[in-house]
């Protein structure tokens, strides 16, 4: 009874959470939207919510190739660029055809990526799961997901992953539908050289306050939310030197 | 599907030219490859003088012209979003083009241009110029279209930082808006270090990349790495 009454609990706050989630990711698809913020959005949703133990995002930078443009850390985004300059890989291969790719266990299917799978072991993940960014005939991208627990990652997971993904290519592509590449390209070029300059301003920081890449970002991060700015402001703030971020305690 | 960048890399680099000629060979390639009628670039920075760097005929000479002269039009509009303004078709721009355009439509009518497509010459925050190019009948760009458009953009970004400086530049183009987060992180430590723009840090960068015979990826991880500094004294 007791049990029951706790599982209902447990689903109610997931069930908030999720609408929460889904909330957030709307409001952040209103005019003049920041598309990191949705990236951000996304990856901490995918971590928070889905319960998995780590996210990536990539994108089409329209030159043909694909781009890393969030990840939820450094060792994911890493194990995303390995995927990419090795040209092998689910979320890769997620891309490609456009169709969603998992790996329940990644140690199994060595043969079918042999130069991704021992660096994924090796970064303790057991499974994978990656859907497409996609919207009818045209594949934007991918959300990769990374576990390491022996569950793997189960087809509710997969099936909301997909639902986010829905949401920010929607929020993507939403505009206008005539100009399909105009627009894609007015909105992914701008987030892709956001991405390049809150890179420039995390290096700022860094040196400034003597802190790690990771430091500077999280000091980024708090610093336009606490101030109610788009992370792609605060950044060029930074790097004109209009603005020094303190680091968090801790 | 890496040609579109294999085919731009391979195609810049089979026709060597002293490095000032180097935009105007990218504006060139862009009418091959884009399949516009003309190209032309401006320099638009926060420091350096606003000015035609070159243009393939008149009509891209007289875009960038009117447009620095009006401050109004899609490749002002293209350096202040940081993004692409692509419009396949001035007579049919959209409400909010008309309304921000009011002079520059009916001169660009004027002189024969049918649709505009300007992509900003950005790294990050290091703005340098926009690139117009331009068509004497509508028409959208296709993907392929795009992809050279924005490749030409990255390499002319590069190639406009090093105009007016005395290290022979390196005709390979880099893949800086990829997956370079060093480099990014490396200008603007370099730039803390110095307190100087991150335009010139990143040219310091570069510039040690080369006297020292090393890749620019290398010396950035140098110094995110801590292991290299720049000096007040010795390089700003």
């Amino acid at each position: 009874m007791t049990e029951t009454a706790d599982a209902g609990a447990a689903r109610a706050g997931r069930d908030h959470a999720l609408a929460e989630t889904f909330v957030q990711l709307a409001d952040t698809l209103v005019d003049d939207f920041d598309l990191l913020e949705l990236f951000d959005q996304l990856m901490k949703s995918s971590v928070e919510l889905l319960g998995v133990s780590a996210a990536g995002l990539l994108l089409d930078d329209q030159r043909g190739n694909l781009a890393v443009v969030a990840s939820s850390s450094e060792e994911t985004r890493l194990l995303e660029i390995f995927q990419l300059q090795n040209n092998e890989g689910p979320c890769l291969e997620c891309v490609r055809t456009g169709q969603p790719v998992t790996s329940d266990d990644l140690g199994a299917d060595v043969e079918r990526w042999p130069l991704f799978v021992p660096r994924a072991v090796a970064a303790g993940f057991r499974s994978v799961a990656a859907v497409p960014m996609r919207l009818r005939n045209d594949v934007i991208g991918g959300l990769n997901l990374f576990h390491d627990m022996e569950t793997p990652i189960d087809a509710d997971q997969r099936r909301l992953a997909q639902a986010f993904a829905d949401v920010a290519t929607i929020g993507i592509l939403q505009r206008r539908t005539v100009h399909r590449t105009a627009q894609l390209a007015e909105q992914l070029q701008h987030a892709l050289n956001s991405r390049v300059a809150i890179e420039q301003a995390k290096g700022v920081i860094a040196e400034r306050r003597q802190v790690s890449m990771v430091g500077a970002f999280e000091a980024l991060r708090r610093y336009a939310r606490d101030h109610n700015l788009r992370l792609t402001d605060a950044a060029a703030a930074v790097v004109r030197g209009d603005l020094d971020p303190e680091v968090p305690e801790g | 599907m890496d040609e579109p960048r294999e085919r731009w890399t391979r195609l810049l680099a089979s026709a060597p030219e002293e490095r000032a000629g180097q935009p105007m060979r990218i504006c060139r390639l862009c009418v091959d490859l884009v399949g516009v009628t003309g190209a032309g670039i401006s320099m638009v920075t926060t420091t350096a003088n606003r000015g035609v760097v070159c243009a393939t005929d008149e009509t891209a000479a007289e875009i960038e012209q009117l447009q620095l002269g009006l401050g109004e039009g899609p490749c002002v509009d293209a350096a202040q979003s940081h993004g692409p303004v692509l419009v396949g078709d001035l007579a049919r721009p959209g409400d909010v083009v008309v309304d921000r355009w009011p002079t520059f439509l009916p001169h660009a009518e004027a002189i024969g241009v049918a649709a505009v497509f300007a992509l900003p010459l950005r790294i990050g925050e290091i703005g340098v110029g926009v690139m117009d190019l331009y068509r004497d009948r509508p028409g959208d760009l296709d993907d392929e279209q795009l992809a050279f458009a924005l490749l030409a953009a990255d390499t002319a970004a590069v190639s406009l930082l090093q105009l007016g400086r005395d290290d022979d530049g390196e005709m390979r183009v880099e893949r800086l808006a990829q997956s370079e987060v060093l480099i990014h992180q490396a200008t603007g430590m370099v730039s803390a270090q110095l307190d100087v723009p991150v335009e010139e840090a990143f040219l310091l960068l570069r510039a040690r990349a080369f006297t020292t015979d090393r890749l620019l990826a290398d010396v950035a991880r140098d110094v995110v790495e801590l292991r290299l500094r720049f000096s007040p004294q010795e390089d700003a």
